[in-house]
C-alpha cells in the first residue's frame, strides 16, 4: 500500500518544465483531417468527414484554425502541433496546403491526457489526396460545392 | 502516510479524471452533438507545443500555435478545437488574450471513446478568474474581417477567404483537380 502510494505520488502535477519531455521518435502513414469535425460528429460519421467528399470543409477548417490531425490506418489520431519547422497549428499554410492529404510523416511523438500529439519533424512523402469518396457521399457538407452559376 | 492520502485526495488523484463530472454551473448551449457534455472549469491557458515540448516563446505562439486549457482540479490537459461561431472556427483567437493566466471557462466537452475523443472543448465563453464579466468566445470572424480588409464583401468568411479560394482554384472543391472533378458536379446538381 504504501509503496503503490509512493508511486502514485511521484506521478503528482509538475512544474511545466519537468513535464515537457522527449518525443518517441515514430514514423506513421495517413490523412490530414479536421479534427473538430472528425471527433463531433457535427458533419456526420467518421468515414464522411475524411476524403475528397471532405476536402472544401477541410479547408474551411483548417484556415479557420480548428486543429488537423493525422487520422493514421489503424484509426488512430494524432493532433499536429508542427509540421517541418512550421509551428503554425492554428491556420498556418504548410498544414492548409496538406488538407485531405496522406502523407508519411516522421516526427516525435507525445501522449497527453488520453491525446496524441505529433510534432512532424519531416513529412517524408506526400501522396495527395488519395481516399476518393465524393461519388459516395456527395459534398459533406451539401454546400461545400456552390451550384455552378451561383 | 496521512500526509500522503491527503496530499493525493487534495490533487484529485483519488478520482479518476473521466469520473468527473464539470456540468455545475455550466450555462453552456447544446449543439446537440453526440457525445457533448456541458463543462464549467477552472484552467491555465497554456501553449500545447510548449507544454509538451519545452519550447516555449513569450507569448503562447503570438496567435499562430494552438492553446490548451490545464484543468485546475486534476491537471488534465483540455484541448480546445472550437470557438462558439457555427463557421469552421478554432479556439485560438478566443483564448490567447488569456495566455499564461487563469481564467475560467464554459462550453461543451466531447468525450467519445469509439472515435478516442477525450478531452476536447468547445469554447463558449472565458472570462479571468474572480472576474465578473465573461467575454463571449465568437471574436474569430471578426479578426479575420480586420486582417482580410481586401476580402470585405458578402457572404461567409470562408466564401471570401483569399487562401481557401486560391486552394480550390488550383485544385478544386474535391481536391482532385478543376477539370477532373467538372463531371461529378454537374451530376450533384442534376
Amino acid at each position: 500500500m504504501r509503496k503503490q502510494l509512493l508511486m502514485a505520488a511521484m506521478l503528482l502535477p509538475l512544474p511545466i518544465a519537468a513535464l515537457a519531455a522527449e518525443g518517441e521518435r515514430i514514423q506513421v502513414r495517413g490523412e490530414i483531417i479536421d479534427t473538430w469535425c472528425y471527433y463531433s460528429g457535427v458533419m456526420g460519421g467518421p468515414d464522411a468527414v475524411t476524403g475528397t467528399a471532405h476536402h472544401t470543409c477541410a479547408l474551411w477548417c483548417s484556415a479557420g484554425g480548428i486543429p488537423v490531425g493525422l487520422l493514421a490506418e489503424d484509426g488512430q489520431v494524432y493532433m499536429v502541433l508542427k509540421i517541418a519547422g512550421d509551428d503554425a497549428s492554428a491556420g498556418g499554410d504548410t498544414q492548409l496546403r496538406l488538407a485531405s492529404h496522406e502523407i508519411t510523416a516522421d516526427g516525435l511523438l507525445y501522449h497527453r491526457d488520453g491525446l496524441n500529439y505529433l510534432v512532424v519533424e519531416e513529412v517524408v512523402t506526400d501522396h495527395g489526396i488519395t481516399k476518393l469518396n465524393h461519388e459516395d457521399y456527395g459534398a459533406v457538407p451539401p454546400f461545400a460545392i456552390p451550384k455552378p452559376g451561383k | 502516510m496521512k500526509h500522503l492520502l491527503m496530499m493525493l485526495a487534495f490533487t484529485g488523484m483519488a478520482l479518476p479524471a473521466g469520473a468527473q463530472d464539470f456540468s455545475q454551473g455550466s450555462e453552456a448551449k447544446p449543439w446537440n452533438l453526440y457525445a457533448e457534455q456541458p463543462a464549467r472549469f477552472e484552467a491555465k491557458v497554456v501553449d500545447i507545443l510548449c507544454e509538451l515540448t519545452g519550447d516555449c516563446p513569450t507569448d503562447c505562439g503570438g496567435g499562430v500555435r494552438q492553446l490548451g486549457l490545464l484543468r485546475d482540479v486534476d491537471n488534465v490537459l483540455v484541448y480546445p478545437n472550437k470557438n462558439a461561431q457555427a463557421a469552421f472556427t478554432g479556439a485560438v483567437v478566443e483564448l490567447l488574450p488569456f495566455c499564461g493566466r487563469q481564467v475560467e471557462v464554459d462550453g461543451l466537452l466531447i468525450e467519445d471513446p469509439d472515435l478516442k475523443a477525450t478531452n476536447i472543448y468547445l469554447v463558449q465563453k472565458i472570462r479571468d478568474v474572480g472576474d465578473a464579466e465573461w467575454t463571449a468566445a465568437n471574436r474569430w470572424t471578426k479578426v479575420w474581417a480586420e486582417n482580410n480588409p481586401e476580402a470585405d464583401g458578402k457572404g461567409p468568411w470562408f466564401r471570401r477567404d483569399p487562401r481557401v479560394k486560391a486552394e480550390i482554384a488550383a485544385h478544386g472543391y474535391t481536391g482532385i483537380g478543376v477539370e477532373e472533378e467538372q463531371q461529378f458536379i454537374k451530376e450533384l446538381f442534376e
